[in-house]
């Protein structure tokens, strides 16, 4: 421990013998690291909005459904259980948000025009710890129990048919025996939400009317579970997974959007490339100074080993002399980064590509999300392979012979 | 008891395509707290002498001893913990860091020998006012002259209480009345702590000093004079 | 050679090991530049032709508000003998008019809600990949047969074959009640679950006959040999068109703006992460410069006291960092290309890409493309930043007093 004492003392002072390289090496590190945090807090925020907005409008971390929907959503592809049955398995079980829901293909007619919508038959009192309405925002009401004979549409779809708030419109599906089953509803809420392909996409309805107008007695198409976070959901999974049969499968929700669940592990990838990226870039210019610093010593370096100091030590002083000016280039940058990414807290507009980012399927406000994890995976990475490249210099310096070294000129 | 012994030292080194003999079949023995002057013009081979004493150069052939210690077929981790231990040097330039002040040159050898803080800082405090440096204690080398660093250097190399202490051309780049005050504080450090010295040097006012002049030409002793009798 | 040039060439190499640090800090960044750039531009030009080639094509005349609304009744009137006369004036087959309609479509079993268009069976395929896509059966064979090609999943959901019969159910023009029964000749499959689920094409005027859309459709699709000729095109269109109606001729970055967006958002962050590199960079130079200046303070100061002036010192600075620029770029623009070719060559695939190519219609594997603009563009800005980075320490000289860069160490 001694020994430690005397080598970052002199890695601290040789540090600061040069203090020009030294700042311009840090403001490099500073940007660098800043670079890393900032664009991974902007693409987590992305992310983020992107899975929040899909779990929002139909959320559940992990669903089950008959192992035939997802290939097939027909009315035919029901769960097994009934809704009693689900209650008494999960009810009692301690799940609090949790619902289960219709959901079929259908088709809404108005007086002008008709679309294929996808209907969705919920209860809004199970619903209300999970249902993504309580951020959109509706027009008129949403619904207000199970057996609700109105419908909620999206706004833009509203406009497509050439309907509005209090009109009427005809819904029209299928029902398990393959006989049209329809009904008139009248709108009594239209929802607005991030982008006009979701409004155009879903139609609410209550579950009880949804099952009376399929005939399904009641049973349903889809049970949705809520856990705390989206990235953590193997508890919830496990738990649900514990309590039924295999005629239904459970799945995650990145099991059932590809897409987002793909965006997901690709952006975690790109975050550890760009993170890796970055440090190469700067790696050169550690390198560099510390082949600088390592040749400007290379008397003193003989000197220490002619008085008995290890080799082992003069490598030690090298890397810890890197270390620090890492750590301190850390420093700045995670500070830079905070320092930067606080004041965009309340989102970045960036609707003047909104519908470009719809099509990556995010929305056009960006919210930086600054992650200790992401923080602490920087600078882990800046650090290891920091040591790595210092690997180099430092043994070089610490092979000297005394002799030569002292009297080199 | 004797400090050093060599038998039948050689060494060759390359330089183009010549092969210089830096030491030709050297032996000598030096008695414990002696003080001795290597003498030779440059290339006489006394540096290689003295590197060879300090384990910082391995000869080709022959033995050394330091202490009655055989050193030249040590390893170089074993002769890097001799020289913190037993030997003290000081070069003829660049022989602080220039990091550290001078009490901290002084205290850098404990240091890494691992002696405690409070028993280094009474040492260093003490050495350092014994070569004459009382007050100087915070500068770091490049606010000393060139006679202050050597004296630090020289408070450096007995600190850790060496039995022996090599010095290369200690005086080198020093001007007259500097490089005799260094060589006075030698003398004193040699009767005081009884610690053997030996010192190379091509200056004669320095070689007055010694009790013992050892001359070399082209890697042989030519010469051995005791001094005292003189 | 002359004699500065000869001068500053060896300066270089005083320190071989900074100066190649140095350079390969360029060197990396102009070989990430160059293949980043390659893979974007051509990444581009990729989803602009493929999301192009389904259905949009270049150019498309609409009645006004269509696009937004795409409702039954914003016609082009005429337009099998509109088509004809773009045809005529642009002297092209690559023009086809077609209707849309949203129908109920049953088989046997099952009933799904999907768009229909009706097309110009020999034209449609100029302008539309779709047709080429047929794997299962054959096109449609005539504009007024009874028939219909759907997609893969659609045919799989209804569980039909071809030779199949199918009901389709949907309202008029005028939102009557419109019916027919056709033949399903075709299956295609394209890859992108949307349209294979939901979408249907049939024969013009079998379409028009079911709708009540008498002799009028939708859209002309328009597609160019280029992009560079739309706008050309879109005038000469522009002169057929009836000078009573009110028809538009819209260019595809109307008719998709989110594809041009969706391009933008990725050039953005994009370009951050080459800006970010090339500062990186000019740090590494900035760095290496100053430190060779100053520590040749003292050589500098001889030159200056027998007479040189610092100006011509500062420019002997800037022509070593003008050396080594051109170095990296040199060697950057080599390597790059190389590392362009061989993936042009044998093509790039990352994990998780298959799912992300799908959203924007791009092929699973990609194929960077080298153009000089990819080629040179990142190299020039990383050996402008390098120019800028020498400045400082060249003026650094001009400040220099030679009797004080003498006296120093």
């Amino acid at each position: 421990m001694h020994l430690f004492g005397v080598l970052f003392q002199l890695a601290w002072r040789n540090l600061w013998r040069n203090h020009r390289r030294t700042i311009i090496m840090l403001g490099a590190i500073g940007v660098g690291v800043w670079a890393m945090i900032f664009m991974t807090a902007l693409t987590r925020g992305m992310v983020d909005q992107m899975v929040t907005d899909s779990i929002g409008i139909l959320p559940g971390h992990v669903q089950i459904h008959n192992p035939d929907y997802l290939d097939d959503p027909s009315i035919s592809n029901r769960i097994s259980y009934t809704d009693t049955e689900l209650r008494q398995k999960f009810e009692s079980a301690g799940f609090e948000s949790w619902a289960s829901r219709v959901r079929v293909p259908a088709i809404v007619t108005s007086e002008r025009d008709s679309r294929g919508v996808t209907l969705l038959g919920v209860d809004p009192v199970a619903e209300k710890d999970i249902s993504f309405f309580d951020y959109a925002e509706v027009e008129g009401r949403f619904l207000s129990d199970s057996g609700d004979k109105g419908i909620v549409i999206g706004g833009k779809l509203a406009d497509k048919l050439e309907t509005g708030l209090g009109k009427r419109i005809v819904i029209m599906s299928q029902d398990p025996d393959n006989d049209i089953a329809d009904r008139g509803f009248r709108i009594v809420g239209l929802y607005s939400a991030n982008t006009s392909a979701v409004e155009e996409a879903y139609a609410y309805i209550g579950k009880s009317t949804a099952q009376a107008m399929l005939g399904i007695g009641d049973t349903s198409t889809e049970v949705v579970f809520l856990g705390t976070e989206y990235r953590n959901v193997e508890p919830v999974y496990e738990a649900v997974a514990e309590r039924v049969d295999e005629r239904v499968s459970v799945q995650r929700w990145y099991e059932i959007d590809t897409y987002l669940g793909t965006m997901l592990g690709v952006m975690d990838g790109f975050v550890l490339v760009w993170v890796i990226v970055i440090f190469l870039a700067l790696s050169f210019g550690l390198v560099n100074t510390l082949v600088m610093a390592v040749f400007e010593r290379v008397r003193e370096i003989g000197l220490m080993l002619a008085l008995g100091m290890k080799p082992g030590s003069i490598l030690g002083q090298i890397i810890i002399e890197s270390m620090l000016l890492l750590t301190l280039g850390l420093a700045t940058g995670n500070l830079l980064a905070w320092a930067t990414i606080m004041p965009l807290r309340d989102g970045i507009d960036i609707s003047i590509v909104g519908e470009g980012m719809e099509m990556w399927g995010a929305s056009s406000m960006l919210y930086p999300k600054l992650y200790l994890g992401d923080m602490v995976l920087a600078s882990v990475v800046v650090l290891l392979l920091g040591f790595l490249a210092s690997l180099s210099p430092a043994w070089r310096a610490s092979r000297y012979e005394p002799v030569e070294a002292i009297t080199k000129a | 008891m004797t400090a050093v012994r060599c038998v039948d030292l050689c060494k060759t080194y390359c330089q183009g395509d010549q092969d210089i003999k830096a030491l030709d079949h050297v032996s000598i023995e030096i008695a414990e707290s002696g003080f001795v002057c290597l003498s030779a013009p440059s290339g006489g081979g006394k540096t290689t002498l003295l590197n060879a004493i300090g384990g910082l150069d391995i000869p080709d052939s022959g033995e050394v001893y330091v202490a009655g210690q055989r050193i030249d077929n040590l390893s170089k981790g074993a002769l890097a913990e001799l020289r913190l231990r037993q030997i003290g040097f000081v070069f003829q330039a660049y022989n602080l860091i220039p990091v550290l002040t001078a009490r901290e040159n002084v205290e850098f050898v404990m240091q890494v020998q691992g002696v405690a803080a409070a028993d280094r800082h009474e040492k260093s405090t003490a050495i350092l006012k014994e070569v004459g440096l009382e007050g100087l204690e915070d500068r770091r080398p490049a606010e000393m002259s060139g006679g202050q660093q050597q004296r630090v250097a020289v408070a450096r190399a007995i600190a850790s209480k060496p039995s022996l202490v090599l010095a290369d051309e200690p005086t080198a780049n020093l001007d007259s009345k500097t490089s005799d005050e260094l060589m006075e504080l030698f003398t004193h450090l040699n009767e005081h702590h009884k610690t053997t010295f030996v010192i190379a040097t091509h200056d004669r006012r320095v070689m007055k000093y010694a009790r013992r002049l050892i001359r070399m030409l082209d890697g042989r002793i030519v010469d051995d004079i005791d001094q005292r009798a003189a | 050679m002359s004699i500065v040039l000869r001068l500053a060439w060896r300066n270089l190499w005083r320190q071989p090991r900074r100066t190649w640090l140095t350079t390969g800090a360029m060197v990396f960044s102009n070989l990430l530049l160059v293949f980043m750039m390659s893979l974007q531009f051509g990444m581009y030009g990729l989803m602009i032709d493929n999301t192009l080639q389904v259905f949009t094509g270049h150019l498309q005349v609409q009645a006004p508000g269509y696009k937004d609304d795409q409702k039954m009744r914003q016609t082009v009137a005429d337009v099998l003998p509109l088509a004809d006369a773009i045809r005529a004036e642009l002297g092209s087959d690559r023009v086809a008019a077609r209707g849309w309609a949203f129908a109920l479509a049953s088989s046997e079993e099952r009933s799904f809600g999907i768009g229909i268009y009706g097309v110009e069976t020999v034209f449609e395929p100029q302008v539309s990949n779709i047709p080429g896509l047929v794997s299962d059966g054959r096109y449609l064979a005539s504009n007024d047969a009874a028939e219909i090609v759907i997609g893969k999943v659609l045919a799989r959901n209804l569980r039909v074959a071809v030779g199949d019969e199918l009901t389709l159910l949907g309202s008029g023009v005028d939102g009557s009640f419109a019916a027919a029964v056709v033949n399903v000749v075709g299956i295609f499959d394209s890859g992108v679950k949307d349209i294979d689920r939901n979408i249907a094409e049939m024969p013009i005027a079998t379409f028009q006959e079911t709708f009540f859309l008498d002799g009028a459709g939708h859209q002309i699709a328009i597609v160019a040999d280029n992009l560079d000729a739309v706008p050309e095109i879109q005038s000469r269109v522009r002169s057929v068109l009836p000078s009573d109606g009110d028809l538009l001729v819209l260019d595809w970055n109307e008719l998709q703006p989110g594809l041009k967006q969706a391009i933008q958002a990725d050039m953005g962050s994009n370009f951050f992460m080459y800006f970010v590199l090339v500062v990186l960079v000019a740090f590494s130079v900035l760095n290496t410069q100053l430190m060779s200046v100053l520590e040749r303070t003292r050589e500098f100061g001889i030159v200056m006291a027998l007479g040189l002036k610092p100006g011509r010192l500062g420019r002997l600075v800037i022509l070593e960092t003008a050396m080594m620029g051109l170095m990296g770029t040199g060697l950057g623009i080599v390597a790059g290309g190389l590392l362009t070719l061989w993936f042009t060559g044998n093509g790039l695939s990352l994990p998780g890409m298959d799912e992300m190519a799908a959203q924007f219609n791009l092929p699973a594997r990609m194929y960077p493309e080298v153009s000089a603009l990819s080629l040179l563009a990142g190299p020039l800005v990383v050996f402008l930043f390098t120019m800028l980075a020498a400045v400082y320490p060249a003026l650094r000289l001009r400040w220099q007093n030679p009797v004080e860069a003498m006296r120093a160490a």
